[in-house]
């Protein structure tokens, strides 16, 4: 087994692969800019790093700092987590170069599923349906020309692409044009290449996905899907496992295909190989993900495998301690990302202190979070702050313990995406799973329910204002003399008795 | 203390008696409010319903998070509103959309005079590499703009007033 991890990353998911590590008695080190000084991964792991200041682009994405410390401190293997340097060759190169073990697939791997048009070629020669689209790069006239042959509406996206940057979706060839130029330079900036290819829009489709996991000797498998439709500007929100769509002969067919894209990029430890589902059952290749994704939960929870503890295994030079037939699923688990996003004001970043934090815990529910009450959350990272997981016997009981999992949950000090996973929670089309990746924007708003406390809203504000006035009436006396250290008051009493 | 107080489209006749004493529209009620965390987080119990908020406030102006619903709440005291009736037509409930974080105005779709709707885009504020929309909090004129497109604003910084 592994002597001493070290963890390049931040957040809750530095959190996840320290208690991996902890479980599997591995010792663990990690790193920290200016502003994470006291982050729970800081205090979570043994040893942690100072790299640098703020900005992700000095610290926690500067490849020689994070090698450097895994040198000063004798880890013998570094995890990425996911983000930052996760999907990047040059690091996970980097780190086999200076002799530590790179806990992910090989550099050929995330080099292949990196370059978009590479993936989709990968995926057609084994043979797995790829959407029709656009294979090599081509110059923009290239590009109209074949638009004309594949037919109206395509989506335009960029070969190093990721996170919706560089994407558009074009019904003619006029707003191709247009969007060709802009993307163009969107994906330059983004990702320092500016190619960019065309995918036929597939109506309706759901973003169902395979996780896979795979040893160096050989071994894959797949550990089912899961269904991450509701998205928004093409980030995932909410994802479940298994996916209301697909049964078990097409579970079957998908996992195969799965498993033929990651064997044929000689794919080693866990990925994800995502697919569009279209509404006959028509599955296509969308992407490969070469790193431990957000939405691993919703899978561990439905197959009680712990897919981080099987990166370190994996890692190791282990063998899988799983067949496919091993693998049985049991219930229904979902997971909602939290996000310091105002659900109410189009999703504007919230950043600020946490002032009170209390977390849903009880039957079925985990939660993953970098969160503390004086966490100060910045504009330099992700927004996602935490996870809420559950797990329920079916679909309907799952969607009601996270009801009860987020009404639990309090997060002040900045607005969190909490309000809206709460109504989606009650949307009769969520419910029912009449979902498909254009749902959030297409068919949800948060606007139009009943606002049903306007009444105890008033009276609380009106309270709270007749409170305030009082105050400045009467000075009543303040916190701090309530909250007198025990020890003050013993000592000022002793020397009273003196 | 009587209050006349608006949450969206409807209005409430507030009586305050003590702090545990209130009428609404003539309806009494048991109310107790305590804080947890110093800041804004509320317990608040209403005829022995329990229930938790949290509030934001600036003046008269709250935001509060109750059960998953965000309301937007305005106060008026009988003082205030006395004040405000007795002289002929004070100015008054103007809003000032403040930019939420230092950017750059990339558009601004607004224009001075115009009749806007609660939601309504008024300001295209770039941040954290993203293209925001900030939104008119609620129905009015637009009474002022002050800036323009390729600006760049710190926090708070006052960009539209609507009245």
């Amino acid at each position: 087994m592994l002597q001493k991890v070290l963890v390049a990353n931040r957040g809750e998911i530095a959190v996840r692969v320290l208690r991996a590590c902890g479980e599997l008695g591995v010792r663990t080190a990690t790193v920290y800019s200016d502003v994470d000084r006291s982050a729970l991964h800081v205090r979570y792991a043994d040893e942690a790093y100072h790299i640098g200041p703020a900005p992700a682009k000095d610290s926690y994405l500067r490849i020689d700092k994070i090698i450097d410390v895994a040198q000063k401190c004798g880890a013998d293997a570094i995890h990425p987590g996911y983000g930052f340097l996760a999907e990047n060759p040059e690091f996970a190169r980097a780190c086999q170069e200076a002799g530590f073990i790179f806990i992910g697939p090989p550099p050929e791997a995330i080099s292949a599923a990196g370059d978009k048009l590479a993936a989709r070629r990968l995926a057609c020669k084994a043979g797995v349906p790829v959407i029709p689209g656009t294979y090599e790069e081509m110059r923009d006239d290239e590009l109209l020309a074949e638009a004309e042959r594949l037919g109206y509406p395509l989506f335009v996206k960029a070969l190093a692409g990721g996170g919706g940057k560089g994407m558009r979706l074009v019904h003619t060839s006029e707003e191709l044009r247009s969007a060709l130029a802009s993307a163009h330079r969107e994906a330059e900036s983004a990702f320092g290449n500016g190619a960019l290819y065309l995918e036929k829009v597939i109506q309706g489709a759901r973003h169902v996905e395979f996780q896979i996991l795979a040893d160096m000797h050989g071994h894959m498998i797949h550990l089912g899907e899961r269904e991450c439709s509701i998205q928004r500007r093409h980030q995932k929100m909410v994802e479940e496992a298994p996916s209301i769509a697909v049964d078990k002969g097409v579970r079957d067919r998908m996992g195969k295909a799965a498993i033929k894209v990651a064997q044929a990029a000689g794919y080693v430890n866990t990925g994800t190989i995502e697919f569009l589902l279209d509404q006959e059952k028509k599955f296509y290749f969308l992407e490969m993900n070469t790193r431990v994704q957000v939405e691993h939960p919703v899978t561990e929870l439905v197959t009680g495998i712990d897919i981080v503890k099987e990166q370190l295994r994996i890692a190791s030079g282990r063998k899988l301690r799983y067949k496919q037939g091993d693998v049985q699923f049991k219930g229904h688990a979902i997971e909602c990302r939290i996000s310091a996003e105002d659900p109410f004001n189009n999703f504007l970043p919230s950043i600020g202190r946490i002032t009170a934090l209390s977390e849903p815990t009880g039957p079925g529910v985990r939660v993953e979070s970098g969160l503390y009450e004086g966490f100060e959350v910045s504009l330099y990272y992700d927004p996602l702050i935490a996870k809420v997981i559950v797990w329920g016997e079916t679909r309907g009981e799952a969607i009601l313990r996270m009801r009860r999992a987020l009404s639990e949950y309090r997060i002040v000090g900045v607005k969190t995406t909490i309000p809206f996973h709460q109504r989606l929670l009650d949307h009769t089309n969520f419910i029912a799973g009449q979902i498909d990746t254009t749902f959030v924007e297409e068919r949800f708003s948060l606007v139009e329910k009943e606002a049903e406390h306007a009444e105890v809203a008033a009276l609380a504000a009106a309270l709270l204002s007749y409170q305030k006035r009082q105050k400045a009436i009467a000075m009543i006396p303040s916190r701090k003399v309530e909250r007198e250290s025990p020890w003050k008051r013993a000592g000022r009493w002793e020397a009273m008795q003196r | 203390m009587r209050y006349a107080v608006t949450v969206g489209d409807k209005a409430y006749n507030i009586e305050v008696g003590g702090d545990r004493e209130i009428e609404i529209d003539g309806v009494p009620h048991q109310v107790d409010i305590q804080n947890i965390d110093g800041y804004s987080l509320f317990s608040l119990l209403l005829d022995n319903r329990s229930y938790e908020l949290i509030v934001e406030r600036e003046g008269q102006q709250f935001r509060i998070l109750l059960e998953g619903e965000m309301y937007a709440v305005s106060v008026t005291d009988e003082h205030a509103r006395r004040l405000m009736e007795a002289p002929a037509r004070v100015p008054s409930g103007e809003v000032a959309v403040k930019a939420p974080m230092p950017g750059l105005v990339v558009a601004v779709p607004a224009t001075l005079g115009q009749e806007v709707k609660i939601g309504q885009g008024l300001i295209i504020l770039e941040a954290m590499k993203m293209e925001n929309e900030l939104r008119a909090p609620r129905g009015g004129r637009v009474k002022a703009i002050r800036v323009s497109p390729g600006q760049v604003v710190d926090k708070d910084q006052v960009l539209v007033v609507i009245g």
